[in-house]
């Protein structure tokens, strides 16, 4: 047993302090990396998203019952018998025709989490391209590029998108590109501010001298440049398109049976709490809740992070 | 001024037309028709039906004279769900009711939003301030769907003090739920927005300047921060009632308070396109009018601004 000549804590001490000092000054971003980390609502959030994310891949795996199958024994005494127990696989005991709520809300959050990645994505694709093309342009385009938005925010969106789920039939799909259609105005407004700001620069100009044509400028210089404030509003914009669809699958124009999402489930739920059944309104509502709770700490996290100016 | 009232309508006008044009024709497009039941009809019937609607017109000709009813005569057409009313009985029946609660909303959560942000920007870094960020962090995650079902919970189910559902012509307790679950969000939004204005403005050399003189606290609030605070406020009214205008069909479902939004959802699931249409068209133009009020009076209030 070889003698310790230094305690380990002076060793320690040793190899950070001569660990070699790489920076000349810090970069924008590991500042912005440095400020997150810090935030602890931002990093706890982070940490409960990612817990969603396994249960939602991984929920289906410890589920006893799949979201389709209905338990016989439970129906018709769903009120004295369905509640949550772990001896007959119900772990959040079962809704009112006897199918497992556990297995559902797994399907239900998964649902409400992709519709609401997938809207924001939509929108920032969307939204980008529109805003910086206006931006870049400029002029007659970027006005009329930019009244069509103004008169599209003017008309109330949901009653638009309700329409539309009812003409064009309600599937998930419909949802997604519904969603994301109207989502992506904020989203080009915020890109084409940028834009005006980031086109005048050097290197945009320098790409304008060697005889760079514009959609090229566009797409390799102006939108890299953007994306950083853009990603950090879609992951805002994130919760309210979660909303969005919980909203409309409260009202049963969402998403159709046998699938579910949140706000379907939060409906079956609140309209079944007469009968003292109130596990099926409370677990979905504390999953909805607790997801967008972490995506806006999250969202809120990001922006302080790479845009401080704004606390 | 005037020119700008002229401008901006030029804008309204087209606005509501395309709303118009474009629900119109993705009612046309859509698969499956409003006389489309279990029972197959004989085609002479369906004709006959599709006739007296006027269904079998040419797209652009059943669109002419859809805008046309609208503007002349404010005629939205029949009902196809609901024969012997037309869309304006509808309307007529429906939208007393979530206007009345609807505008309870609106002064609540103005007048509570605005008191509470002032408040706590006032006694920053007190209790009051932490517990009012914390409402308008927490309402933020309990839009109205949310905050309906648990406040029936509370306040029906488990304390009975109020009613959980229906109207009874607007008597008081009936309203109650309606009004918190509809504002209780924008409240919260106003609350914030008040806050951190209120703050910026406390911030603000006048501000110092009338301290340094002597004002009393109350007077300095109230005659020289307050204006400058309420003018972003102010330019939020305009997606509050959109907000309000699109959560009050929850409201209406959830509470079967009979309003519009009940009407609403009816039709999107029997596909009573001319009801669906009516109430869009009437919420755009609702939207566009109120947004067109805020941007007058936010120029009149703001002397900087000038059109």
């Amino acid at each position: 047993m070889s003698p310790l000549l230094f305690g380990r804590r002076t060793i320690r001490a040793l190899t950070t302090t001569r660990a070699p000092d790489t920076s000349g000054g810090r970069s924008l971003w590991q500042d912005a990396r440095g400020r997150f980390v810090r935030n602890r609502a931002a990093m706890a959030s982070l940490a409960i998203l990612c817990v969603l994310v396994l249960f939602v891949l991984f929920g289906d795996f410890l589920a006893a019952w799949s979201n389709e199958e209905i338990d016989w024994a439970m129906l018709g005494n769903v009120a004295e018998e369905g509640g949550p127990l772990f001896a007959n696989g119900h772990y959040f005991g079962v809704d009112e025709l006897g199918r497992d709520l556990y297995a559902r809300t797994v399907q239900g959050t998964g649902i409400s989490l992709m519709v609401g990645v997938l809207g924001a994505l939509v929108s920032m694709v969307v939204g980008t391209l529109y805003g910086a093309v206006a931006g870049y342009l400029g002029g007659a385009v970027d006005n009329v590029m930019m009244r069509i938005v103004d008169v599209l925010m003017a008309i109330p969106y949901m009653f638009v998108l309700i329409v539309f789920m009812v003409v064009f039939g309600r599937s998930i799909l419909m949802l997604f590109v519904g969603i994301g259609l109207i989502s992506w105005l904020d989203m080009a407004r915020i890109a084409r501010g940028q834009t005006l700001s980031i086109k005048n620069r050097d290197f945009v100009e320098a790409a304008v001298a060697i005889g760079v044509r514009p959609g090229r400028i566009i797409l390799r210089h102006i939108i890299p440049n953007l994306l950083g404030v853009v990603v950090v509003y879609a992951t805002l914009l994130v919760p309210s398109m979660i909303i969005y669809e919980s909203f409309i699958s409260f009202l049963g124009l969402g998403v159709q049976e046998p699938d579910t999402s949140l706000g379907a489930l939060i409906r079956d739920g609140a309209s079944q709490m007469q009968y003292g059944t109130l596990w099926q309104l409370l677990f979905p509502l504390s999953f909805f809740v607790t997801t967008l709770f972490a995506f806006f700490f999250v969202g809120d996290g990001l922006r302080d992070a790479v845009d401080p100016r704004d606390r | 001024m005037i020119y700008y009232i002229a401008r901006r309508l030029a804008v309204a006008v087209p606005t509501l037309l395309i709303l118009i044009i474009v629900s119109y024709v993705l009612m046309y497009a859509a698969p499956g028709g409003p006389f489309e039941t279990e029972r197959t009809l004989p085609p002479e019937v369906m004709a006959n039906l599709q006739h007296k609607y006027g269904l079998d017109q040419p797209l652009v000709v059943q669109i002419w004279r859809y805008v046309v009813s609208i503007v002349t005569e404010f005629d939205f057409g029949p009902s196809f769900q609901y024969t012997d009313q037309t869309v304006n009985d509808i309307i007529r029946q429906g939208f007393p009711v979530t206007l009345t609660y609807g505008a309870w909303s609106f002064l609540v959560a103005i007048l509570a939003g605005a008191s509470l942000g002032i408040a706590a920007a006032v006694c920053h870094n007190t209790i009051l301030d932490y517990l009012c960020v914390g409402i308008s962090v927490g309402a933020q995650v309990l839009p109205n769907f949310v905050l309906a079902p648990v406040l029936t919970l509370v306040f029906t189910l488990w304390l009975a003090w109020l009613p959980g559902g229906g109207w009874q012509g607007g008597h008081w307790p009936y309203v109650i739920l309606p009004v918190i679950a509809l504002s209780t969000s924008f409240m919260a939004s106003i609350a914030r927005m008040t806050r951190s204005s209120m703050l910026e403005a406390l911030n603000a050399d006048f501000i110092r300047t009338a301290r340094a003189k002597g004002l009393p606290m109350r007077r300095i609030v109230i005659r020289h921060a307050l204006k400058p605070t309420m003018l972003p406020v102010i330019s939020y009214l305009g997606p509050t009632f959109v907000g309000m205008i699109t959560g009050s069909v929850v409201i209406d479902v959830f509470f079967a308070t009979g309003g519009i939004g009940q009407f609403f959802v009816n039709s999107a699931l029997n596909r009573d396109y001319p009801v669906i249409m009516g109430i869009t068209i009437l919420a755009g133009a609702l939207t566009i009018a109120f947004n067109l009020v805020v941007d007058l009076l936010y120029a009149w209030l703001d002397p900087r601004i000038r059109y």
